[in-house]
């Protein structure tokens, strides 16, 4: 069902205005950006799937284990009946999201084999997160999951562009600045501009800062400024959208960055965000140079 | 879904998208966009994968107190232990015992859970005949740590 765009020359006037609407629709939400790069993406997104499984959000069969009156099922799991996790259960959910991102990274079944992980994953990281603690990390990667799915086939040797690809491009990239902005506006909502004064990096640092981290709790000030940065990073993030240049490098680069600085001082690493940041860059460049394709 | 127009032999052409697959993919990023701002404006964290974005988002006083949890055990051989609070540990992590402190501090027998798990998870291991809830705290003054004690919230003998 999909057709080539017609010109938009020759027209009666509303077709027109209609045309023009469309058009403006296409460059801003589905801007034709190249399949090589999805290729490559999807290889590395789903293959970081199954290694989070088993490195990050890993606390899933464990939860299953054992009594469950720490059990708090997040809302999505009550109104999609989805059940209280049991050993069986989620042994069966994780070989669906081993199998499935296998797959699905090899580049066969794109639309079934990622739907399949796009629900089960969901399922997984749900779990993980109704026993009391939300983490905010998995977002993008959630988002990067359902996204991918739209594009279907895509080779590394396709040297076309496509408009679901820069959909789902598009669709991992706000993920990722939802992920960084609505941090700055969580931290205004719950801690107001006490939070960029305030001692909330000391807090991070005595409770679980490396040595390196309980290095900087002085001189105090130190920990302060690197509050004041980040909040402005975040706020500013938004700019990661911006059209392609060197500056959206730089700012994916700092990004990444700032993710290495609080793995190095207190261990957390966000790296389903830091993965989704490589929906900013031209992967496909990065092929091995050999000349087969 | 949208088949794309075959952008011929390895294309180099430009696969474009129907008019009916446009709309939906627009309306998917503005509703997603949508919710995702009143997660972080106004829900809670029930609403996940829409929750507030709020690691770390609350403020510290320059010259709070800085709690942080752990649990101690005495165990089946006489002696006392930090359990371990980690998927390899009893399974639940630190800040999830954080997150549900108010029930466990009202209601100990929640802590009988970090028994059981301990029994079902590390059979081989000493086991816990007892449990303290505790709070390593830290005071700060200006922003910098000048002491730290630790507070017991609730206690628990576990029942065989």
């Amino acid at each position: 069902m999909t057709t080539q765009a017609a010109p938009v020359t020759g027209t009666r006037r509303p077709d027109r205005r209609r045309d023009l609407a469309e058009d403006w629709v296409r460059r801003l939400l589905t801007p034709a950006e190249p399949l090589n790069r999805i290729a490559v993406l999807r290889v590395v997104i789903y293959l970081f799937v199954v290694w989070d499984t088993f490195m990050i959000v890993n606390d899933v069969q464990p939860h299953a284990e054992g009594p469950q009156n720490l059990y708090k099922p997040l809302l999505l799991r009550r109104l999609l009946h989805l059940p209280v996790p049991s050993p069986a259960y989620a042994h069966t959910l994780h070989a669906v999201i081993v199998i499935g991102a296998l797959v699905a990274a090899s580049g066969r079944l794109p639309r079934l084999s990622g739907t399949v992980v796009a629900a089960a994953f969901l399922d997984w990281v749900s779990i993980g997160m109704s026993y009391g603690k939300i983490d905010h990390d998995h977002f993008a990667l959630v988002v990067a999951t359902w996204a991918l799915p739209t594009v279907g086939r895509a080779r590394f040797s396709d040297r076309s562009r496509s408009e679901a690809a820069g959909w789902a491009l598009l669709a991992i990239q706000l993920g990722v600045v939802a992920t960084y902005f609505f941090s700055a506006w969580a931290k205004m909502r719950f801690g107001g501009w006490d939070w960029a004064n305030g001692s909330v990096f000391a807090w991070a640092m005595v409770r679980r800062g490396t040595d390196l981290g309980r290095a900087l709790l002085h001189p105090t000030w130190l920990l302060r400024a690197g509050q004041w940065g980040l909040l402005s990073l975040e706020a500013l993030s938004p700019l990661l959208l911006l059209p392609r240049t060197r500056w959206r490098y730089a700012a994916v680069a700092l990004f990444a960055g700032f993710h290495l600085v609080t793995y190095l001082t207190i261990k957390i690493h966000f790296l389903p965000v830091v993965v989704c940041l490589l929906a900013f860059l031209p992967l496909e460049t990065w092929r091995p140079r050999s000349r087969f394709a | 879904m949208d088949d794309a127009t075959p952008p011929g032999a390895n294309g180099t052409g430009v696969v474009r998208l129907g008019r009916t697959s446009l709309m939906w993919r627009a309306v998917i990023l503005v509703v997603g966009v949508t919710l995702a701002a009143l997660g972080t404006a106004r829900w809670n964290d029930d609403r996940w994968p829409f929750a507030p974005m709020s690691q770390f988002a609350f403020a510290v006083g320059r010259s709070s107190e800085i709690r942080s949890t752990h649990i101690d055990a005495l165990t089946t051989e006489g002696t006392v232990v930090q359990v371990s609070l980690s998927p390899g540990g009893v399974g639940l992590g630190r800040a999830e015992i954080e997150g549900q402190l108010p029930n466990i501090i009202r209601d100990p027998v929640l802590l009988q859970d970090i028994a059981v798990r301990q029994r079902v998870i590390h059979p081989d291991q000493p086991q816990f005949r007892m449990l303290w809830l505790r709070q390593r705290v830290t005071q700060l003054r200006d922003g910098a740590p000048v002491g730290t004690h630790d507070e017991t919230l609730a206690t628990w003998t576990v029942t065989p």
